[in-house]
């Protein structure tokens, strides 16, 4: 059942580093957007690619994923407290991305480009002839948008290495998805571009991780694109500050029920791979952590007036005349 | 230099076709280019040169098209998106406008976009798609907006535009596609993004124009030399940024200015170049400054209230009239 222990395990320990630092983000800052209970759709899907390949993951959770190419607490600390160590240096928002880890940042607040530009990165890796590829997730929400549309239909008219994590989390800020869409399920969509649509639960990692690995071996073997479905819950509101006033208390405990780390601990449990004791001490070293990288990044620099930046525009200046 | 005779689109063309050659992270992407060799022939022969490996026909999605880009870009490969008409920038708006322009300056610096847009704009033979909206994007910080008006001019602002490292948006402009043909320089023929250039100098008002209009008050300047009056003719040829200084220079000498776009006057391009040198070189001014550009209306279709709509060499030549009422 479970076949790489070291790999399972160390999703575990993602999982609940991600889910201390949002529950420790939220309290810091009442526009953060709270991921819990989703931890299992960015950690199954972006673990264990290659650094060469290119992630591009949903705003909601993207910090683990960050963490997991190479950025440190006190740098996601030095954003989310706005500190002049932030990647951007202020410039950009507090979960932003360094982009020379190949990790595709939000660039603007709307939503949908950001699947069109992971395809292109699919693209780059087909025209340099590298087998590397690129995973970007996005939410139900995002589904809807032409962009969306636009892109998997490009992505898979050109077969590119690429594959599409939509993280249905039930809830684009106050729009359930079955007002969204009449379609039963979002994978099915892969059928109108001719690519396999798969649905897994989203709040089983090894499940997740399992599809999506399925989809990468068939990108780098060429054969293109796959649509990955994970069905997840957005736990709380949309950003820390919304009490998600608009659904109903039964819904939400319901899936409280299904937490997907609680799911994960028990699996390992039953298969006498991570006792209680162990999967306390899991949760003790990563609120220690946390709590250490964010009293550390609280040390740093505040940013300057002088930080604006004004003649930073151009990679290539212009000539004087 | 030596060069060659050619039309405005054999001049854009043989500028990508030469960096094409020197550079293997330079392709073009867009709707219609492979075999059939672009709308209007904007592409012309680069199918058969460099094929399917570096010339990629998309579907009819200008906004995933742009996207493709912009990520190629930030992977380090330099794309040239070739919107078939301007018209359809509207469809790729979050892409060009909210995501390319800004990223470099986001990431500081880390991040660079080598992508070059080119789309036909204004009148043309056909008529079609002939809206102006250059001023959508001058309005936005990190884009830099280039509209050549000369052959010579869209092959040295073409190879600019592809070996910038930040996203340029390139208009051409459709009536001069075919119709004006010129001598261009062969191979390394660069003009710098950013430069304004005097086309016809002269010392009693300054026109400053783009694309077409720059032929337009060429013309009206020719007609008044007959009357003694000494137009200057700028061909603004980068619209954003702006060459402020050449701009400057021009009317602190002439101390009358006259702005000429095709596109809608209110809100246009001429408004940021009158503000510009109202703020900055008020004490030159003779005269009030004149706007000439297109009313305020959609842009008709049939030929009659087409013309009634465009701005034309008479309405540059009345709006001289206007400035040099005012004696020195």
């Amino acid at each position: 059942m479970i076949e790489d222990v070291k790999q399972v395990l160390a999703m575990h320990r993602l999982m609940v580093q991600s889910r201390v630092l949002d529950e420790a983000c939220c309290e810091e800052s009442a526009h953060w957007f709270p991921s819990q209970g989703e931890e299992a759709v960015p950690v199954g899907t972006f673990y264990g690619l290659r650094p060469d390949d290119v992630c591009a993951p949903a705003y909601r959770g993207a910090p683990i994923v960050y963490l997991m190419r190479g950025m440190t607490l006190e740098q996601v600390w030095a954003g989310a407290l706005g500190k002049r160590t932030s990647f951007g240096r202020g410039r950009h928002f507090s979960f932003t991305a360094p982009i020379e880890l190949r990790v595709f940042p939000y660039i603007a607040g709307d939503l949908g480009p950001i699947i069109s530009q992971a395809t292109g990165a699919a693209f780059a890796q087909r025209y340099r002839k590298s087998d590397a590829v690129t995973a970007v997730s996005f939410g139900d929400g995002t589904s809807n948008r032409g962009d969306f549309h636009e892109a998997v239909n490009l992505g898979a008219a050109w077969r590119l290495p690429i594959v599409y994590v939509i993280q249905n989390n039930h809830w684009a800020i106050s729009m359930p998805i079955e007002k969204a869409t009449a379609a039963k399920r979002l994978a099915d969509r892969a059928a109108g571009y001719g690519i396999p649509g798969v649905a897994v639960d989203g709040n089983d990692v090894l499940a997740v991780h399992t599809a999506v690995q399925e989809a990468v071996r068939r990108a780098r073997a060429g054969h293109g694109p796959t649509l990955i479905e994970a069905e997840t819950f957005r736990m709380r509101g949309h950003i820390a500050a919304d009490t998600a006033s608009y659904r109903a208390p039964e819904e939400v405990e319901e899936w409280r029920g299904r937490d997907p780390i609680q799911r994960l601990e028990a699996r390992l449990a039953d298969a006498g791979v991570l006792s209680a004791e162990d999967a306390q001490a899991v949760w003790a070293e990563a609120a220690q952590e946390v709590g250490e990288a964010k009293a550390a990044a609280q040390r740093h620099p505040d940013i300057l007036p002088t930080d604006l930046g004004l003649d930073e525009m151009f990679a290539t200046p212009l000539r004087e005349a | 230099m030596p060069g060659k005779r050619m039309t405005f689109v054999e001049a854009l063309v043989e500028g990508i076709r030469e960096e094409m050659r020197r550079d293997p992270n330079v392709f073009v992407l867009g709707q219609d280019i492979g075999p059939f060799g672009g709308s209007l022939r904007s592409t012309l022969g680069l199918w058969e040169e460099f094929g399917p490996a570096r010339i990629f026909d998309t579907p009819i999605s200008e906004s995933a098209a742009a996207g493709v880009c912009l990520g190629a870009a930030l992977e380090g490969l330099r794309p040239i998106l070739d919107i078939s008409f301007g018209e359809f920038l509207a469809s790729a708006m979050p892409q060009i406008v909210l995501h390319a322009p800004v990223v470099h300056w986001l990431t500081l610096g880390k991040a660079r976009v080598p992508l070059t847009i080119r789309t036909k704009v204004g009148e043309g033979p056909y008529g079609g798609h002939p809206q102006c909206f250059e001023a959508w994007f001058t309005h936005v910080p990190g884009l830099k907006v280039v509209m050549p008006s000369t052959p010579a001019d869209a092959k040295g602002l073409m190879k600019a535009a592809i070996r910038d490292d930040d996203p340029v948006l390139f208009f051409e402009h459709m009536y001069l596609y075919h119709g004006v043909r010129d001598v261009v320089p062969d191979g390394e023929h660069l003009v710098p993004i950013g430069r304004a250039e005097v086309k016809r100098p002269g010392k009693d008002v300054t026109v400053a124009a783009t694309a077409w209009m720059v032929h337009r008050a060429l013309q009206a300047a020719h007609q008044f030399a007959a009357e003694g009056i000494e137009v200057e003719v700028l061909d603004l040829r980068t619209l954003a940024p702006l060459d402020t200084a050449t701009l400057l220079a021009s009317v602190r000498k002439t101390g009358r200015l006259v702005v000429a776009h095709e596109a809608w006057k209110i809100g246009g391009l001429g408004a940021e170049v009158a503000a510009t040198v109202a703020e900055q070189a008020f004490g030159s001014l003779r005269a009030p400054i004149v706007r000439v550009g297109a009313p305020h209306t959609p842009v008709p279709a049939h030929p009659t209230i087409r013309r009634a709509f465009l701005p034309d060499a008479q309405g540059i030549a009345d709006a001289v009239h206007a400035v040099m009422k005012y004696a020195a």
